[in-house]
C-alpha cells in the first residue's frame, strides 16, 4: 500500500511539472499572439521602417528579419565549421583522453555560461582595437563565438554515444582513423549533429546583448558584410521602449515572426533528422 | 603443416594484470583453429594481438612476436591498417555500419581503391552470396542494415569482413549471440571458407570446437595449456587440464567451501536461500547450488552475477538437477 502510494505520489510531482512547463510556453506563446497578431500584416514583413515608423506610422520590419536570418545564418555556418572538426578532435580516439581536453571541456563549460553582454563588449573592443565599426561581420564573430560552446559540447555528447563497436568495425576493415570518424563516426551522430546545430541556431537568433554593440541597428538593409544591420530581438527592444501601444504591438508582431522563424527551422530539423536517422545504428 | 601465424614469447597486460603469458604456438594455413578455454582465459585478447585492435584497448601492451607472411605484425613501425585488412574479423556481436546493406559491403573496397560502379555491384553480390545471404536480401541492398535479423546482420558482417579480401579469418565467438538456425548458417559458411582461407575461431563452446576445427589451441588463465590436431587433443589430449575442460569439469581442481541443497523450493525462496547461504561465507568462498527449479537455473545465476559475485559455472547433473557453482566475490 505503501509502494502504491508513493508511486502516486511521484506520478503528481510528475504531472505538476509538466504542467509548470507547457502552461508557461503556452502562456508565453499566447501573449505574443495576442498582442502581436492585430499588428502582423503584409507590410510589416515586405517593407523597412518609413520615416515616423516608431511613431507609429508606416512601414515593416524587413531589415531586422533580413539582418536576423544573415546573422544567425552566416553564424551558425562559421561556427559548424569550427566546431564539428573540434568536437571530433575530442574523442577519445583523438586527444579526448589527456590533460588539454579537460581544460578545452572546462573552458567551453565556462564560455556556455557567460552571459552574452560580455561577448558584446568584447567583439566592441576588439573592434574598436582594429577601427571597425558595427557590421553584420561583426555580430556574425560574436555571434559564432556565442555558439561554439554550445555547438562543440552538445556534439561531442553526441559522439560520445557512437559504440565503440561500430569503430571496431570500420577499423577492422583497414579503415584510418580520419576514414572512421567521417565515414562511421559523423553518419551514426549526424541526427545528434543537426540537433546541436539546431539549438546554436536558437541562442543565435535570439540573442539581442552581443549585436547591440557589434552589429548595431539600422533602418535600412545591409548591402555588403561591412554595412551595420539591424536583428529581431533588438527591434522588439527598440520598439517596446516606444511609449505609443501601435508601435509596442508591432513589437510583438516581431517576436512572433521571430518565433515562426525558430519555429519552422525546428520543423524542418526534425524532418531532416528522421531521414539521417534511417541508417543508423540503435 | 604449413604455417601462416607463427606466435613467439607474446604477453600481454592490461593495466598490470597478466593476460597472456609466454604463448609460442602456430597457426596452419586454410585450416580452422579453435582457440579453447573458459571466459577470461585470453582467448579474445589473442585474437585482438592479431589485428591489433588491442592497440585501442585503453591501458594495454603487448610483447613478443607475431609473424604473418615473413612480417612481424607487432612491430610499431608497420602499416597497421594493411594489418588489418589482411585480418577480416567476425565480431561476438554483429556489428553493421550505419548505412545500407549495399554500403556495408562496399565499405571496405572503396577504402582501399576506387572501384566503379560495375565492379562495386559484382563485389557486393559476390561476397554476399558466399555469406549465403544473397537471396535474402537480393530486392532491399538499399534498405537499412540495421534493419536485418541479427543471424543475417552476422552473415552481413561475414561479407563485409570477405569484401576487403583478407587472408585470416578471426571470429571472437560469432555465433554466441545467435539462434541455433542462425548459428548453423555461420558454421557451415565457415567450413565453407577453409579451402581458401585461414580461419582462427574463438570459441568456449567445446561443441562448436570439436564440429569445426582442424586444429586446437587450448588457453587456460592466459597460459597456453596444449596445442594440436583437433583429433589428438579432443580424443587424447595429453594434459589433465584439457581432458578436464572437454569433459566440462574444469572445476574438479577447485575447492567447494559449501553446498546447498536447494531442490524443491521454488523461486525466489530458493534465491534467498542462496542468498543467506553465500552471505556466511567469507569473500573468496565457493558455494555450490543444486536446483529443480527451471526458473532458478536462469534466474538464481544472473541475480547472483547482479550482485557483484561470479558464476563459475551452470551444468545439468542429471535430467531434473542443475548444479551452479557460485564465488563470492562481494
Amino acid at each position: 500500500m505503501d509502494k502504491l502510494r508513493e508511486e502516486k505520489l511521484w506520478k503528481f510531482l510528475m504531472i505538476v511539472s509538466l504542467a509548470i512547463v507547457v502552461g508557461s510556453l503556452f502562456m508565453v506563446i499566447s501573449v505574443i499572439v495576442w498582442n502581436g497578431m492585430p499588428a502582423l500584416s503584409l507590410s510589416m514583413i515586405t517593407q523597412t521602417p518609413k520615416g515616423g515608423y516608431y511613431l507609429g506610422k508606416e512601414g515593416g520590419i524587413l531589415n531586422a528579419i533580413v539582418g536576423s536570418l544573415y546573422l544567425a545564418f552566416g553564424s551558425v555556418i562559421l561556427a559548424l565549421i569550427i566546431s564539428l572538426p573540434a568536437a571530433l578532435a575530442l574523442q577519445k580516439d583523438y586527444i579526448g583522453k589527456t590533460r588539454l581536453a579537460y581544460y578545452i571541456r572546462l573552458s567551453l563549460d565556462v564560455l556556455w555560461g557567460t552571459p552574452s553582454i560580455v561577448y558584446g563588449a568584447f567583439g566592441f573592443i576588439i573592434m574598436l582595437y582594429f577601427g571597425m565599426r558595427a557590421s553584420l561581420l561583426g555580430g556574425i564573430i560574436v555571434l559564432t563565438i556565442l555558439q561554439l560552446p554550445i555547438m562543440i559540447r552538445s556534439m561531442e555528447e553526441v559522439i560520445k554515444l557512437v559504440p565503440n563497436e561500430l569503430k571496431e568495425a570500420s577499423y577492422t576493415l583497414g579503415a584510418t582513423r580520419f576514414e572512421t570518424t567521417s565515414g562511421v563516426v559523423v553518419r551514426q551522430a549526424l541526427p545528434g549533429i543537426l540537433s546541436a546545430v539546431i539549438l546554436a541556431f536558437g541562442r543565435g537568433i535570439g540573442d539581442a546583448a552581443s549585436v547591440l554593440f557589434t552589429a548595431g541597428y539600422t533602418d535600412s538593409l545591409p548591402r555588403s558584410l561591412f554595412d551595420p544591420v539591424a536583428s529581431l530581438p533588438l527591434a522588439v527592444f527598440f520598439q517596446l521602449g516606444t511609449p505609443f501601444p501601435e508601435v509596442q504591438q508591432r513589437a510583438y508582431a516581431s517576436a512572433l515572426i521571430l518565433l515562426i522563424i525558430v519555429l519552422a527551422l525546428s520543423i524542418a530539423s526534425r524532418y531532416l533528422s528522421r531521414k539521417f536517422a534511417k541508417n543508423i545504428i540503435r | 603443416m604449413k604455417s601462416h601465424i607463427s606466435i613467439r614469447d607474446v604477453n600481454a597486460f592490461y593495466n598490470g594484470h597478466q593476460a597472456l603469458k609466454n604463448i609460442t604456438v602456430e597457426i596452419p594455413q586454410k585450416k580452422i583453429t579453435a582457440i579453447i578455454g573458459p571466459s577470461g582465459c585470453g582467448k579474445s585478447t589473442l585474437l585482438k594481438c592479431f589485428n591489433r585492435l588491442i592497440d585501442l584497448t585503453d591501458g594495454a601492451s603487448v610483447s613478443g612476436k607475431i609473424i604473418v607472411d615473413g612480417i612481424d605484425i607487432l612491430n610499431g613501425s608497420i602499416d597497421v591498417t594493411a594489418v588489418r585488412r589482411k585480418m577480416g574479423l567476425l565480431p561476438q556481436k554483429p556489428n553493421p555500419l550505419p548505412m545500407s546493406i549495399y554500403d556495408n559491403i562496399a565499405y571496405g573496397p572503396r577504402l582501399h581503391g576506387k572501384p566503379d560502379k560495375n565492379e562495386l555491384d559484382r563485389i557486393v553480390e559476390k561476397y554476399l552470396k558466399i555469406a549465403g545471404l544473397w537471396d535474402e536480401v537480393k530486392d532491399r541492398l538499399k534498405s537499412p542494415a540495421s534493419k536485418l535479423s541479427i543471424g543475417q546482420q552476422q552473415r552481413l558482417c561475414l561479407a563485409r569482413g570477405l569484401a576487403v579480401e583478407p587472408e585470416i579469418i578471426l571470429c571472437d565467438e560469432p555465433t554466441s549471440a545467435l539462434d541455433p538456425v542462425s548459428s548453423q548458417h555461420i558454421e557451415q559458411g565457415l567450413l565453407k571458407l577453409k579451402n581458401d582461407y585461414t580461419i582462427v575461431i574463438v570459441t568456449h563452446n567445446i561443441h562448436q570446437a570439436m564440429r569445426l576445427a582442424d586444429y586446437v589451441i587450448h588457453l587456460y588463465l592466459g597460459e597456453l595449456v596444449e596445442h594440436g590436431p583437433a583429433n589428438d587433443v579432443f580424443e587424447n589430449p595429453k594434459e589433465e587440464r584439457t581432458r578436464a575442460y572437454i569433459n566440462g569439469t574444469i572445476l574438479t581442481d577447485l575447492k567447494i567451501d559449501k553446498e546447498v541443497d536447494l531442490k524443491g523450493n521454488p523461486c525466489p525462496y530458493n534465491f534467498v536461500l542462496a542468498k543467506q547461504a553465500l552471505h556466511e561465507l567469507s569473500k573468496g568462498k565457493v558455494l555450490k547450488l543444486v536446483v529443480d527449479d527451471p526458473l532458478a537455473v536462469t534466474e538464481v545465476p544472473r541475480g547472483m552475477e547482479a550482485d557483484g559475485n561470479e558464476v563459475l559455472s551452470v551444468k545439468q547433473i542429471n535430467k531434473t538437477d542443475w548444479e551452479i557453482v557460485i564465488q563470492k566475490t562481494e
